[in-house]
């Protein structure tokens, strides 16, 4: 089972560079997500790795195999990949075994009966057995990915690609596939590149994610990496929602906003420089307020906006003596009501250095 | 990279020898004198009065047309569109059945229904009233006008109906919850959204009205008066002005380009664009009191269009004599026989106009998928440029275009004149346009990832062209491979002017019988047309499961 490596590639469209020198390893066995927004490379990437576009400069390496290269791209059908497409990309004038079977007309000594078998088996897999005859048009949303996904299985290809394939399923169905995507790749162990726009998706499906931007990686790494250690505003932000606190560093544990001083955990702050700490609004507590308030990073403040959201309430509140807004995400009980008092304390540990300030 | 430049020298030959050089000759003759270019030929054409006359005759001609177009054309679309007006089926199918007549069979009916002494009508006026001067005289411009439209206002019509079709009534309904009356919201919302569509059938009818020339030489001829496709037809007979010929084509080229650049400006700014949202409900307006009245006048549109030509083509078939009253005497299938074995150029015309259609349709099918296929796939570099180059036969009309090849092909290297073969090219060129925007419209249809899913598991490009592409483009292809065959059997206005006496098609044959007087021949063969037209017609709507007339399934 090979991994995927992703050296330096780029692939203009006109003057905009839809993949800018981006480098990335995907494990052998892993299932790595491609997570961005519209617009960061993340399908271009995909499109290369499947051979579909050359790439201008760079090179992808499966096992000890360079597929791309400026100077020479193997064709898509002699890569042993698969992929599954945003739209299934079923073919309407197939049934569903001749869709699934398609894939293993290219495997040379499998025989008729073996092909067969191996159709209903993985169709068995997807939980679609007694479908063979239908057609795509005659099944549900739901039916056409498990399709895809069958159809992309049964050939064991050495990499799986996915491209937001639970993007056209609607709330309910999107929630029980990323489990089923999971699971499968559980059970197959598949070298797996799957690229969405949703972090949700992301956190429940993958191994690893790296998130783009514009082209190039912001950072890879397990979703709990990017959530507790996101390295620059941009990840913080795109994984989770956070405050992001811009400040002066005074000493290489404390940042100044304004007259406000907020203690970090003892790091390699450079006192004197621009800095921004992501603070996620879960790691801000309130309580009622007291007389003696002190300990560090500890606040009064006023509440601005409540939203009730069932598992937690979601506040906005405006620290005393300072412009900065922060929201909070707290349990539903104690609860504030709109301009009550508050204190805020937030653990020195949940200030999260940024490396880049923007 | 060397697929693409092999398929960009082919494409490159066929719209030389297509295009660029039958009107690279053309713009060079009309400018070229003895000694180097003159404009001299543009003065002898422009300044002659009768010329000066044929031009203003087809300025009145295509106005009106496009006037009586929309006239006709508007209010049935949106009868069929949007009301509950009875039998919209019916109707629909009898739009179409106008669109694919050919004019010139509309022409010759017309003239023994309202020819003003033995038409069937002024007959039936004279014995009615006992007057002595008939009701109707076709040989006049306006009848010029009434015959021309009825087969024109289907473009209006088209345009109109499929964007009712696609603009949901939601959009009315945001207007009236706002406070706009009806009328306001007709005049505000619903007027303005059909505009674009309005005005670019009116333009596609003017062009459909300029470059004709099968129905204003059986009408405006006997008449007394010119068009330019019929001046520049006599400007061919003997002795041939060939300079001026073309002198006089190149500005009914420029107008007919600017047109449908006009056209073009006008769909692309708002039309599409502004109807382009998906979903939401269209309701249809119940016309009350209002639903028969609105029946008949369509009924009566139609009767001047195809029920009356038609049952005039009929009669004259099976008729000894075609202006006399309907009786057992009177009928006979002689005229069966006189065309199919007397008349001595007709079996080899029907022959000639098969192969031509046949052949034109293959080479034309198999030529604008894969150049379609090309450009939507993206697969060569400058593939914009091929979309543009071969729908540029569009702005040529059909004599204009035979001037060119009759310049280009009488002369080495090609001397094609004289055989089928020029009249291949023609047909070939003429149709190219038709036929790729149904062979586009059906690979935009196929999203690429189909291909590309194949791909990946292991299929090579041709393979998936089998496997998936063809069957899948197979219908939409065969649609193509029918649209050209029609546009080929029914031809005039290019055959007239390249046919030689061995090399005769059935609509010059029919409009050698004019000469003749034989009507009874002419509307033999024009049932012969229309049966193999429908047939053709009923073979597209099989493949592609709707009617023709639609802008989608």
């Amino acid at each position: 089972m090979p991994g995927v490596i992703l050296k330096a590639l780029s692939k203009r469209y006109g003057d905009v560079g839809a993949v800018d020198g981006l480098s990335l390893e995907v494990k052998p066995g892993e299932l790595l997500a491609l997570l961005g927004p519209s617009g960061c490379g993340k399908t271009t990437t995909l499109r290369l790795v499947a051979g579909f576009i050359a790439p201008e400069a760079g090179e992808i390496w499966v096992g000890d195999r360079c597929l791309s290269s400026p100077a020479s791209v193997v064709p898509p059908e002699r890569r042993r990949m698969a992929m599954i497409f945003q739209s299934y990309a079923l073919w309407p004038h197939m049934t569903v075994a001749q869709n699934v079977a398609y894939g293993l007309r290219f495997k040379p000594g499998l025989r008729r009966g073996d092909r067969d078998a191996r159709v209903r088996e993985m169709l068995r897999v997807v939980q679609l057995a007694g479908y063979e005859a239908r057609y795509p048009g005659e099944l549900s949303g739901g039916q056409q990915q498990r399709v895809a996904v069958a159809r992309a299985l049964v050939v064991e290809p050495e990499i799986l690609l996915l491209d937001e394939p639970l993007s056209n399923l609607d709330a309910n169905l999107r929630e029980e596939m990323r489990f089923e995507i999971r699971r499968l790749h559980e059970t197959f162990g598949i070298t797996t590149l799957y690229v969405t726009h949703d972090q949700a998706e992301a956190m429940v499906i993958s191994d690893r994610i790296a998130v783009l931007r514009s082209g190039k990686v912001a950072q890879a790494g397990t979703a709990d990496d990017l959530y507790h250690r996101p390295r620059t505003r941009f990840v913080a932000e795109f994984i989770g929602r956070t405050n992001v606190v811009d400040g002066i560093a005074t000493a290489f544990d404390t940042v100044a906003h304004g007259g406000l001083r907020l203690h970090v955990a003892p790091g390699a702050l450079q006192p004197g420089t621009r800095v921004a700490l992501s603070i996620r609004p879960h790691q801000v507590q309130l309580s009622a307020p007291v007389e003696t308030a002190d300990g560090a990073n500890t606040f009064r403040g006023t509440v601005r906006r409540v939203a009730f959201l069932g598992d937690t309430i979601d506040y906005e509140v405006k620290i005393a003596g300072s412009d900065l807004v922060v929201r909070a995400a707290a349990a539903p009980t104690p609860r504030f009501e709109v301009g009550a008092a508050v204190m805020l304390r937030i653990a020195p540990g949940a200030c999260v250095p940024l490396a880049e300030t923007e | 990279m060397d697929r693409s430049i092999a398929v960009w020298v082919s494409a490159a030959l066929a719209l030389v020898v297509l295009i660029a050089l039958p009107l690279g000759w053309l713009g060079w003759l009309s400018v070229s004198g003895e000694h180097g270019v003159t404009l001299a030929h543009y003065r002898d054409a422009f300044a002659d009065p009768a010329l000066q006359k044929a031009l203003w005759n087809t300025i009145v001609l295509a106005f009106w047309v496009g006037l009586v177009s929309v006239a006709i054309g508007a209010p049935l679309a949106w009868l069929t569109a949007r009301t509950d007006v009875p039998a919209r089926g019916l109707i629909r199918g009898l739009v179409l059945a106008s669109f694919v007549t050919p004019p010139f069979l509309g022409a010759f009916a017309w003239v023994m229904l309202a020819g003003p002494n033995a038409g069937i009508l002024n007959t039936f006026w004279r014995s009615l009233t006992g007057a002595d001067t008939p009701l109707l005289n076709i040989f006049t411009m306006p009848g010029l006008i009434f015959v021309v439209a009825i087969y024109t206002f289907p473009y209006v019509y088209i345009m109109v109906a499929n964007t009712l079709a696609l603009i949901a009534s939601d959009l009315e309904e945001a207007a009236a919850i706002l406070g706009a009356g009806r009328l306001t919201v007709a005049r505000t919302v619903t007027l303005p959204m059909v505009l674009p569509a309005l005005a670019s059938g009116f333009i596609l009818a003017v062009l459909q009205a300029l470059a004709l020339f099968g129905s204003p030489a059986i009408l405006a001829l006997p008449a007394g008066f010119h068009t330019v496709t019929t001046q520049i037809w006599s400007l061919f007979q003997f002795p041939p002005k060939i300079e001026q010929a073309a002198a006089f084509s190149v500005p009914l080229l420029l107008a007919t380009a600017l047109l449908l650049d006009v056209q073009k400006r006008l769909l692309g700014r708002r039309g599409y664009a502004a109807v382009g949202a998906k979903g939401g409900q269209r309701r249809t307006i119940a016309l009350g009191p209002w639903r028969w009245p609105a029946l008949a006048a369509c009924l009566v549109v139609m009767s001047g269009a195809i029920f009356l030509p038609y049952a005039m083509l009929a009669k004259g078939a099976f008729s000894r004599a075609w202006a006399q009253p309907l009786s057992r005497d009177n009928f006979t299938l002689g005229n069966f026989a006189f065309t199919f074995f007397e008349y001595g150029s007709t079996r080899a015309a029907i022959v000639n106009t098969l192969e031509l259609a046949v052949l034109t349709a293959c080479i034309g099918a198999a030529m604008v998928a894969l150049l379609s296929y090309v450009t939507n796939r993206r697969l060569v570099v400058g593939h914009q440029l091929v979309a543009f180059l071969v729908l540029a036969p569009v702005v040529v009309p059909g004599v204009v275009l035979a001037v060119g090849l009759f310049i280009a092909y009488t002369r080495p290297p090609f001397v094609l004149y004289g055989t089928l073969w020029i009249l291949f090219l023609a047909y070939l060129t003429k149709e190219m346009p038709v036929g790729y925007a149904q062979a586009d419209a059906t690979f935009r249809a196929i999203p690429a990832d189909l291909e590309d899913a194949g791909r990946v598991l292991g299929a090579g490009r041709l393979r998936i062209l089998r496997d998936v592409t063809a069957p899948l483009a197979k219908s939409g292809i065969i649609a193509a491979w029918c649209f050209i065959f029609i546009g080929v059997i029914r031809e005039l206005s290019a055959s007239i002017l390249l046919f030689t006496p061995s090399t005769k098609v059935m609509s010059v044959v029919i409009f050698d019988l004019k000469e003749e007087g034989q009507f009874g021949a002419i509307s033999v063969l024009g049932l012969v047309m229309l049966a193999l037209t429908f047939a053709t017609v009923a073979l597209v709507q099989a493949a592609l499961g709707r009617d023709v007339l639609g802008a989608r399934r």
